[in-house]
C-alpha cells in the first residue's frame, strides 16, 4: 500500500513527512535505548527469547549427552539438577511466553490497525525487565548457584533446610522480577485490543490471533498472582524464617502445590494459546480461504481460558485428597479436549476446503497438528487416574509434555517466524533451506521424544542424572540423544535461514502471501507510524476486502491521518466506533532506568545487601514518580475533540 | 454506541446478552469451587454433614443450582441468536451480538456438560472416600 516514495492517494507528501518526523527516531545509541516503538520492542522480545532458547537448548544437549550411555560422567548430579531446572524454568518462563508476547507486540497493533500499543513506555519497560530478569537467572548457572529443584520447585525440597545456598532464592526472586514484565505486557495487550482497534473492527471482526493474545493476557492476570504469592512466601520462608510451608510451624506443604498449579495448569494454555493463534493467522494465506468456524474458534479460546483455571488439581493425583474432589477435576480435564478439538477440526476443515500452498509455514502447521494431537492423546491417558499413578514422574511424562510444548508452541512459532519474516525484516527467506530445516526439526523432534514414552513405560524415572544399564533403556536413550542432535542441527538451519534472509534475501513486497489481516496492508517492514491512513474495517478479512482498501483511499481525511503529533485513534470496546484521537508518548530512557533500578533491588535482595536494596527501592519509587509526573500538555491544547 | 438501540436491539446489547454468553462459565466456576471446597473442608473436619444436611445433598445442591443457572443462560443465548437472525453485514452491533450469541449457545452446552458430569460423580462416589 505504501512505501516512503509513493504516498497513498489522499495523503500529501507533507503529511508523510510530518508522520515520519513525529514517529521516526534518529539512529543513535540513545535512540536505541529509549525507543518505545512496538515493532522494535517486539523484535527485541523475539531475539532475546530466542537467545534464552539457545541457552536452554544447550542445557538440554548436555543432559542428553550425559544420558546417551548408562553411568556416564559428563556432569555431576548437582550440575544435572541445575541443568534440568534451568532448562525447564527458562523454556517455560524465559522462552515460550516472551517469544509469543514478542509476536503479539509486533503484530497486535498492526493487525488491529493502530499506531502503537496503548502504553508504549510500559511496553518498553516490560521488555527491559524481561531481559534483566532472564540475565539475572542465567547468570547464576556459571557460578553453580542456579535453581536446582525442577521448574515447579516443590517444597519442602526447595526449603531452606533441604536446599541451602542461593539456588532457590534465584528462582523465587527471578520469577518475581520476571512477573512484573509479564503482567505489564498483559495489561497492555488487553487495553490495546479493547481500545485501539480500527473503526469498524467490531468483536466479530477481530483476528483470531488477537483474540488468542487477549485471552492469554487475561489468563496471565488471573494466574500469575498465585505464582507470585507462592514465590514471595518461599523467599520469606527461606530467608526470614516464616512458616508458610512448614508444617512444624503451622504451615502447609500442599499449599505450595495448590498455588503453583493454580498458576501452572493455565500456564500450559498461556503458552499454547497464542501459538494456536499463530496457526489461525497463518492458515488463511496458505489455504486461500478464511478459517472455518470463526465463532467456534472464539468459543474455544474463551472456554479454554476459563476451564484451564478449574483443573489444577489433576497435577496432584498422588497427594491423597478425597475421591470426589478428584472427580470434579477429572471431568473438567477431560472436557477441555473438546474446545481444543474444535480448533483442530476447524483447521483441518480449512485445509480440506481450501487450496493448499505448500510453503514452509504450512509445513510447520502440519507438523504442529501431527505432534500436538499425539501429545493430546498421551495427555488424555493421564486423565485415567490409575494410569497417571503408574507413569507419574517417569520419562513418559517428559515425552508427553515435550510433544505438547514443542508441538504446540515451537512448531507454530517457527511457522510464524517464516510467515512474518518478510514483514518484520522486509526480506524473503530461502525456501529450500527452510524445507531442509523443517524436515530436520520434525524428524529430530520425534526421534528424540518418541522413545521417551517407551523407556518411561519401562520404568525410567525422570530427573535422574544417570542410570544403570538396563534392557530397554540403553538403546532407546542413545536414539533419543542422536535425535536431539538432529533437532539441534535443524534449529541451527532455521537460524542460518534467518541470517541468510537478512543478508541476502530478496526484498519483500508489502504482501507476499496475500494474507488476510491488516499487517499485510502496510509496507514491509512497516513505517514507524504503521499506517499513513488509519484503516476502516468492513469484514473479518480486511486485506482481502476491496472496501477496506477503498475506504483508505477515500477516507484519507485529517481525522484518519492524524499527522499533527504522535497520535492514534481510540474506539469503543465492543463495536469500535471512533471516540477520539489521543496523543502517544515520546521515546524516553525512563523504562530502562526503572528496570535497572529493579535489577539492583533484586540483586541486592539475593545477596542480602539490605541497605543497598533499600536505596534501590527508593530509586524505584523516585523513578516511578518522575515517570508519572504530568508533563504532557492537556488534550484540549491539541485540539482534540472529546 | 452512537445510535440509540431500537426495541429489537434490547436483547442484543447490555447485561442480558452477557448473561447469555458468560452465564455457563460463571456457573461452572461457582460449581467447582463450592462443591470442591464443601467436600474438602467437611471431610477434613471428619464429618459427612454440612450444617445438619448430609454432605452428598449439599454437594448435590452445588450441582443443581449452577446447572439451572446455565440452562437459563443457554435459553437467553438462543433467544439472542434468533433475534439477530437478520444481522446485516454492515450492522456492527448486530453482527457482534450474533457472534456472541453463537459463542454463548455452544459455551453453555459445554459448561452444562461439565456440570452434569460433576453431578454424576456426586451420585456415584461416597464423598469422603480416599
Ligand atoms: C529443544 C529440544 C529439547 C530437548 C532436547 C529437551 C530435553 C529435555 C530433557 C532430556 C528433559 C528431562 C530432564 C530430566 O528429567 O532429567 C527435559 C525437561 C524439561 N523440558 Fe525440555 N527439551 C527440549 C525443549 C524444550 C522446550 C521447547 C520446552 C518448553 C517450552 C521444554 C520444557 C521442559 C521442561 C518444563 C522440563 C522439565 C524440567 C523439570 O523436570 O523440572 N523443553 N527437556
Ligand atoms: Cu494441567
Amino acid at each position: 500500500m505504501s512505501t516512503t516514495t509513493t504516498p497513498p492517494p489522499g495523503v500529501s507528501e507533507q503529511d508523510l513527512a510530518r508522520l515520519a518526523e513525529h514517529w521516526g527516531e534518529r539512529p543513535s545509541l540513545r535512540g536505541w535505548f529509549s525507543t518505545v516503538d512496538h515493532k522494535k520492542i517486539g523484535r527485541r522480545y523475539l531475539v532475546t527469547a530466542g537467545f534464552f532458547f539457545v541457552l536452554a537448548g544447550l542445557s538440554a544437549l548436555v543432559m542428553r549427552t550425559q544420558l546417551a550411555r548408562p553411568e556416564a560422567g559428563v556432569v555431576s548430579p548437582q550440575e544435572y539438577n541445575q541443568l534440568f531446572s534451568m532448562h525447564g524454568t527458562a523454556m517455560i518462563f524465559l522462552f515460550a511466553t516472551p517469544m509469543l508476547f514478542g509476536f503479539g507486540n509486533f503484530l497486535v497493533p498492526l493487525m488491529i490497525g493502530a499506531r502503537d500499543m496503548a502504553f508504549p513506555r510500559l511496553n518498553a519497560f516490560g521488555y527491559w525487565v524481561f531481559l534483566f530478569a532472564g540475565l539475572f537467572m542465567w547468570a547464576s548457572l556459571p557460578f553453580g548457584a542456579a535453581p536446582n529443584n525442577g521448574w515447579f520447585a516443590y517444597v519442602p525440597l526447595s526449603g531452606e533446610q533441604h536446599n541451602p545456598g542461593l539456588h532457590m532464592d534465584v528462582y523465587a526472586l527471578g520469577l518475581l522480577f520476571l512477573g512484573i514484565s509479564t503482567t505489564a505486557a498483559s495489561i497492555n495487550f488487553i487495553v490495546t485490543a479493547l481500545k485501539l482497534r480500527a473503526p469498524g473492527m467490531s468483536l466479530n471482526r477481530v483476528p483470531l490471533f488477537v483474540w488468542a493474545i487477549v485471552a492469554t493476557a487475561f489468563m496471565v492476570i488471573f494466574a500469575l498472582p498465585a505464582l507470585n504469592v507462592d514465590n514471595a512466601m518461599l523467599f520469606l520462608d527461606r530467608r526470614f524464617g516464616t512458616h508458610f510451608f512448614d508444617p512444624s510451624g503451622g504451615g502447609n506443604v500442599l499449599l505450595w502445590q495448590h498455588l503453583f498449579w493454580i498458576f501452572g495448569h493455565p500456564d500450559v494454555y498461556i503458552i499454547v494459546m497464542p501459538a494456536l493463534g499463530i496457526v489461525s493467522a497463518v492458515l488463511p494465506a496458505f489455504t486461500r480461504r478464511g478459517v472455518v468456524g470463526y465463532p467456534l474458534i472464539v468459543l474455544s479460546i474463551v472456554s479454554i481460558a476459563i476451564i484451564s483455571f478449574g483443573v489444577w488439581v489433576h497435577h496432584m493425583f498422588a497427594t491423597g485428597l478425597p475421591q470426589l474432589s478428584y472427580s470434579f477435576f477429572s471431568a473438567a480435564s477431560t472436557i477441555i479436549t473438546i474446545p481444543s478439538g474444535i480448533q483442530i477440526f476447524a483447521w483441518l476443515a480449512t485445509m480440506l476446503l481450501g487450496r493448499l500452498v505448500l510453503r514452509v509455514p504450512l509445513l510447520y502447521v502440519i507438523g504442529f497438528v501431527v505432534t500436538f494431537v499425539l501429545g493430546g492423546f498421551t495427555g488424555a491417558m493421564f486423565a485415567l487416574t490409575a494410569f497417571d499413578q503408574q507413569v507419574t514422574d517417569s520419562y513418559f511424562v517428559v515425552a508427553h509434555f515435550h510433544y505438547v510444548l514443542i508441538g504446540g508452541a515451537v512448531f507454530p512459532m517457527l511457522a510464524g517466524i517464516y510467515y512474518w519474516l518478510p514483514k518484520i525484516t522486509g526480506r524473503m527467506y530461502h525456501e529450500r533451506l527452510g524445507r531442509w530445516a523443517f524436515w530436520l526439526v520434525f524428524a529430530g523432534m520425534h526421534v528424540t521424544f518418541f522413545p521417551m514414552h517407551l523407556y518411561g513405560l519401562f520404568g525410567m524415572p525422570r530427573r535422574v542424572y544417570t542410570y544403570r544399564s538396563e534392557p530397554g533403556w540403553d538403546g532407546w536413550n542413545l536414539v533419543s540423544t542422536v535425535g536431539s542432535y538432529l533437532l539441534a542441527v535443524g534449529l541451527l538451519l532455521v537460524l542460518v535461514g534467518v541470517v541468510h534472509a537478512l543478508r541476502r534475501g530478496r526484498p519483500a513486497p508489502p504482501d507476499p502471501w496475500e494474507g488476510d489481516s491488516l499487517e499485510w496492508a502496510t509496507a514491509s517492514p512497516p513505517e514507524p507510524y504503521n499506517f499513513p491512513v488509519l484503516p476502516r474495517v468492513h469484514s473479518l478479512h480486511p486485506a482481502w476486502d476491496e472496501r477496506t482498501a477503498e475506504s483508505v483511499r477515500a477516507g484519507a481525511t485529517a481525522d484518519r491521518i492524524l499527522s499533527d503529533g504522535r497520535r492514534t485513534l481510540v474506539t469503543s470496546e465492543l463495536d469500535a466506533h471512533p471516540e477520539r484521537a489521543v496523543q502517544m508518548p515520546e521515546s524516553t530512557l525512563m523504562p530502562l532506568v526503572l528496570a535497572g533500578a529493579l535489577l539492583v533491588f533484586f540483586t541486592s535482595m539475593l545477596f542480602a545487601w539490605y541497605p543497598v536494596a533499600a536505596v534501590a527501592a527508593l530509586a524505584v519509587a523516585a523513578t516511578i514518580a518522575v515517570w508519572l509526573w504530568p508533563s504532557r500538555r492537556p488534550d484540549e491544547e491539541l485540539g482534540v475533540s472529546g | 454506541m452512537t445510535t440509540r438501540p431500537g426495541p429489537h436491539a434490547r436483547l442484543t446489547g447490555g447485561l442480558l446478552l452477557w448473561y447469555g454468553v458468560l452465564g455457563g462459565a460463571v456457573a461452572w466456576a461457582v460449581h467447582v469451587l463450592a462443591a470442591w471446597s464443601l467436600d474438602e473442608l467437611a471431610c477434613a473436619a471428619g464429618s459427612e454433614r454440612v450444617a445438619a444436611v448430609p454432605l452428598w445433598q449439599a454437594v448435590g445442591l452445588a450441582v443443581v443450582i449452577p446447572g439451572l443457572f446455565t440452562v437459563g443462560s443457554l435459553l437467553v443465548a438462543a433467544l439472542v441468536w434468533r433475534r439477530t437472525a437478520r444481522a446485516g453485514e454492515e450492522d456492527r452491533a448486530f453482527g457482534r451480538s450474533r457472534m456472541l450469541a453463537v459463542v454463548g449457545v455452544w459455551a453453555n452446552l459445554l459448561f452444562l456438560t461439565i456440570i452434569v458430569l460433576g453431578g454424576v460423580a456426586v451420585l456415584v462416589l461416597p464423598p469422603c472416600q480416599r
